[in-house]
């Protein structure tokens, strides 16, 4: 692979973030550090990064569209800022989790001739 | 839907930074807390509250940082994927400088030159006219109906009289005005200077809606009768200049031809009446009463401002049959049955010469195809540069990036480049905008009232907002076409091939590359064709013009203008004096004077009777020209002496009356005789009711353009027929310039305080009235000359590409026993191919459009196969050269070296 081209691996990551995100949005709007949780749930913690960078990642889907904010009622009274998947998002989604796949099938191709 | 939220989010971290940021701080606090409280309630109560805290804290990374990073995210990188294109495509200029080098320096010309033109177009055909709503003004003329051989005309200028007629009768405008462009010697304290004024009435300022910086506008009394008060309304330029912008301006006097005016104001700066030229306004009524009571003394130019909602449609109409009201009040004293008429045109559509109007829109015409083949050529550039990246696009692809995605990036890289193709085709536009404000070639044209507005000149080309908005707009639309087909071809999924090794890479990417790229040498070509096509006519017919025999040497004359204010009676020894003192300048070995210079778009007209023959009907007589001579005037400026003889020092006042006349004049009116000794009666300088013999008959000089023919002219001599208007002639065999200084002190010392005017060599006047056709040739030439090159380039670029791919198939040829001369054909052949399919669609093309250019050619034809034939003949001479030297590289392909490959 040229050295300039393909994605880095924190465009990588960041792209797997992304799609976490918006895969944990799907059923329901939830606040940050519910996402966190949902996130370290659904990888098993395998993909367990800082917590810290999710909010870098909710500004930029936001910034895209796929996803919207609110604040509205915790459960425990506090005010807190809940996010909800868009309709753009959800085609967003679509879109990655098939990108997604396609790359796992190169990447198994590759794995397989070497 | 989608919209909405991105803008609503953008909006609000654009506009209300603090409180995103705020609500950021709450929302992380709030995120800490919660897993804070989650720790400590799983650790049950083995963990304080404190390290619960600093857990969470440490769970969740750098507090800081990643607020940092949460609000570069919102803010910055407003196209954030954009962004990061332009960083990637300006990474990979870098890496290749050559390429960036060539192609940012091509679109650096193109762009700037496009720039450039289209400045002198919006100066010069777009922009509004510097009046209040210009739209509603408009030119009201006069047509006169054919007569004799003088041909219908219909933009002749008003007689007062005539005017007063319409200007009471009409209702459509709100205001008319009438004005008239004049010279005189403007005298402010002791200083004299020949300057241009205008005529005007009161009426004028409100019509324009031009304000006033200072002082007020001449008042309807004023305007009311002729003999009116000598009053004045200066330029912001002479105000400056004479007065050094003295606020008590007001009130003074300036001294126009000897009578005071008294200033009454200021116009604001920039303005120099329609005519561009005006150092004052004066007073309209302060004219010779005659020139304001004589119907037939035709000298004023009309403008008329609309009635709000009245159409410029209805308006011609209306001024149409308001021109048969003006015939019916004065109808012709001799031909009853003639027609007068009046027409009306928008005031913008006489902004300037429609020759012009048509050569700017060929040279932006020329320009944006300049432009085109530089974009063939940056595209054939990036289509070698993808064929290179052909594996990186294709691994891409194949780890899923989308080809939307790819091409958007590509296409980002294309226009990365014309952007900076734009930057610096601004330092092209700023210095060609520069040289055609200096060059100004429109002075010359400026001798006839068609010939434009004034107020609309070269001078007023600048790069303004609207050229900034062109040149940013060409930037990207020109990023978009040479980035397009590449962009596309690049990207086309072939994942198989391309993922293969690179032999096999070329050859995919070879085949349909090869034809692309052949395509866009062909339209290069074509195009350059077309544009060497024009430029070839307008250089031939410059070379024409240059070879046109004004009828006299200009070379080693220097010519003045001086008006004598003496009374007539002393004129003829005023002009003894005069021609006495020139001639004893050292090295001056002849010196003449003529009333008007050649090549001054016209003189005077008048009729010419012959008397030995029955009278013809009354205004049927034949036109001439005539012109007022000193004897050796003639021999000064070396017009052949054809019959007969010359004025000589006796044809005086008292003696028999003699004219001479032009060769055109002697065939057209007395053809097959001889003229010499014929009794003729010239309309002018008191030769009407006389009788003149004919003396001699004089070679054509051409008083109107360079590429008009002599018309038929008559001469008088000063000493018989004396006038004050004179243009001096002066011979040396040295350099005219020399005696300028000489000339002045003698002027000076016969006539004190009187300004010479005009002092030019006559070779200089010959070259202005060629200026513009020698702008435009030349302009275009220069285009056509980067064009040819550019496709040269391109044509090399696709040749030499093509060797390098067909390096193992030359050395298979090689080895089964080509020569040289055969490789060297093969490769040659290529380019005159391509010449040939280039080259005849290019002529097609230039059949097609030189077509526009007949009005500005000069004794050449649109389909010149002259001119044709030798641009065949250049295409292909630079083509063969072009392809020479990949080939001559393909010659000496060693076939071990090329099938190891």
């Amino acid at each position: 692979m040229g050295k300039t081209s393909g994605p880095s691996r924190s465009e990588l990551l960041k792209g797997t973030l992304d799609m976490l995100i918006l895969q944990t949005l799907t059923m329901q709007p939830l606040h940050g550090y519910a996402i966190a949780q949902q996130i370290e749930l659904l990888s098993d913690a395998v993909l367990t990064v800082e917590q810290g960078s999710l909010y870098p990642a909710l500004e930029r889907l936001q910034k895209r569209g796929w996803v919207t904010s609110k604040w509205g009622q915790s459960p425990t009274g506090r005010r807190a800022r809940y996010y909800t998947l868009t309709a753009a998002g959800r085609r967003q989604l679509g879109d990655e989790i098939s990108d997604f796949d396609r790359v796992l099938v190169a990447i198994n191709r590759v794995m397989r001739r070497a | 839907m989608w919209l909405i939220d991105v803008i609503r989010y953008r909006l609000r971290v654009l506009f209300r930074p603090n409180a995103h940021a705020h609500e950021l701080d709450e929302e992380i606090r709030f995120h800490l807390s919660l897993e804070a409280m989650q720790r400590e309630h799983a650790a049950r109560g083995d963990l304080t509250a404190t390290d619960a805290r600093y857990a969470a804290r440490r769970r969740f990374g750098n507090v800081t940082n990643t607020k940092e990073e949460a609000r570069q995210m919102a803010g910055l990188g407003f196209f954030d994927t954009t962004e990061q294109d332009v960083r990637f495509a300006l990474r990979s200029f870098r890496r290749a400088p050559g390429f960036t080098a060539v192609a940012v320096l091509t679109l650096a010309v193109g762009i700037g030159a496009n720039t450039a033109i289209f400045s002198a177009v919006n100066a010069m055909l777009l922009r509004p006219l510097p009046f209040r709503e210009p739209e509603r003004l408009m030119d009201v003329s006069l047509t006169v109906p054919a007569r004799g051989d003088v041909p219908a005309f219909d933009n002749a200028p008003w007689s007062y009289p005539k005017f007063a007629v319409f200007r009471q009768a009409q209702t459509v405008f709100e205001d008319v005005t009438a004005w008239m462009p004049f010279q005189a010697t403007v005298r402010v304290g002791p200083d004299a200077e020949r300057s241009t004024f205008e005529y005007t009435d009161s009426r004028y300022l409100p019509t324009l809606g031009v304000r006033l910086a200072m002082g007020r506008n001449f008042t309807p009394e004023e305007n009311a009768s002729p003999g009116g008060p000598r009053v004045t309304i200066i330029t912001d330029a002479l105000w400056q200049r004479r007065f050094n912008a003295d606020s008590a301006v007001l009130g003074r006097s300036i001294v126009v031809d000897g009578n005071p005016f008294t200033i009454v104001g200021v116009l604001p700066p920039g303005f120099r009446g329609v005519s561009g030229r005006a150092e004052l306004l004066l007073a309209f009524m302060t004219q010779d009463q005659g020139q304001l009571t004589e119907p037939w003394s035709h000298a004023y130019s009309v403008i008329a401002r609309l009635k709000p909602g009245v159409t410029t449609a209805f308006a011609k109409t209306a001024i149409r049959q308001l021109g048969r009201v003006v015939a019916d009040a004065y109808p012709h004293p001799e031909f009853k049955q003639e027609r007068w008429g009046a027409i009306g045109r928008e005031l913008n559509g006489t902004r300037v010469d429609p020759v012009v109007r048509r050569s700017l829109l060929v040279l932006l015409g020329a320009v944006g195809l300049v432009l085109l083949i530089a974009c063939a050529n940056v595209a054939n550039l990036f289509l070698v540069r993808a064929a290179g990246r052909r594996r990186e696009i294709a691994v891409r692809l194949a780890v899923g990036a989308g080809r939307r995605r790819l091409v958007r990036q590509l296409l980002t890289e294309s226009v990365v480049l014309s952007a900076l193709g734009g930057i610096a085709s601004l330092a092209v536009a700023w210095w060609g905008v520069k040289i055609l404000a200096a060059l100004n070639p429109t002075t010359s044209l400026r001798v006839e009232r068609a010939a434009g507005m004034g107020v609309v000149s070269f001078e007023s080309i600048r790069l303004d907002p609207a050229a900034f908005a062109f040149a940013a707009a060409l930037t990207i639309v020109t990023g978009l076409i040479f980035g397009l087909v590449p962009a596309l071809q690049a990207t086309q999924p072939s994942l198989s091939g391309a993922l293969r090794n690179d032999s096999d890479v070329s050859r995919v990417s070879g085949v349909r590359g090869l034809t692309s790229r052949n395509l866009l040498a062909i339209a290069e070509i074509a195009l350059a064709v077309v544009l060497l096509a024009g430029s070839g006519l307008m250089l031939r017919s410059l070379g024409k013009l240059l070879g046109v025999n004004p009828g006299f040497e200009s070379r080693g004359v220097l010519t003045m203008r001086f008006n004598a204010d003496v009374a007539p009676d002393s004129l003829p020894s005023y002009y003894d004096r005069l021609l006495e003192r020139l001639g004893s300048i050292p090295g001056v070995t002849d010196v003449g004077i003529l009333d008007c210079p050649p090549l001054n778009g016209g003189c005077s007209e008048t009729v010419i009777a012959q008397r030995d023959r029955p009278a013809p009907v009354a205004g049927t007589e034949p036109a001439v020209g005539v012109h007022w001579v000193t004897p050796r005037w003639f021999t000064t400026v070396g017009v052949p002496l054809r019959r007969g003889r010359l004025f000589a020092n006796s044809d005086r006042r008292g003696t028999q009356k003699v004219v001479l006349i032009s060769e055109t004049a002697a065939r057209r009116y007395w053809p097959g005789e001889d003229p010499i000794g014929r009794p003729v009666s010239v309309g002018q300088g008191g030769f009407w009711k006389d009788t003149a013999f004919v003396v001699g008959v004089v070679g054509d000089v051409r008083f109107g353009t360079l590429d008009s023919l002599p018309k038929p002219d008559v001469y008088l001599s000063y000493f018989q027929s004396p006038r004050g208007r004179m243009m001096m002639f002066v011979r040396t065999p040295g350099d005219p310039r020399s005696l300028v200084q000489a000339a002045r002190r003698e002027i000076a010392t016969l006539a004190p305080g009187v300004p010479l005017y005009d002092v030019r060599p006559m070779q200089e006047r010959v070259a202005d009235a060629m200026a513009y056709a020698r702008f435009s040739a030349l302009l275009l030439a220069t285009f056509a000359v980067v064009a040819l090159a550019l496709a040269a380039l391109g044509t090399y670029g696709v040749i030499s590409f093509g060797v390098s791919q067909r390096r193992t198939e030359i050395g298979v040829r090689v080895a089964l026993g080509a020569t040289r001369g055969d490789v060297l054909r093969l490769v040659v052949g290529q380019g005159v191919g391509l010449a040939i399919v280039g080259g005849t669609l290019g002529l097609a093309g230039a059949f097609a459009t030189t077509r526009v250019l007949t009005s500005l050619l000069y004794g050449v034809e649109p389909s010149d196969p002259l001119t044709l034939a030798s641009i065949v003949a250049l295409l292909v001479g630079a083509v063969i050269v072009a392809s020479l030297i990949p080939a001559r590289r393909a010659a000496s392909v060693q076939p071990a070296d090329a099938l190891r490959g």
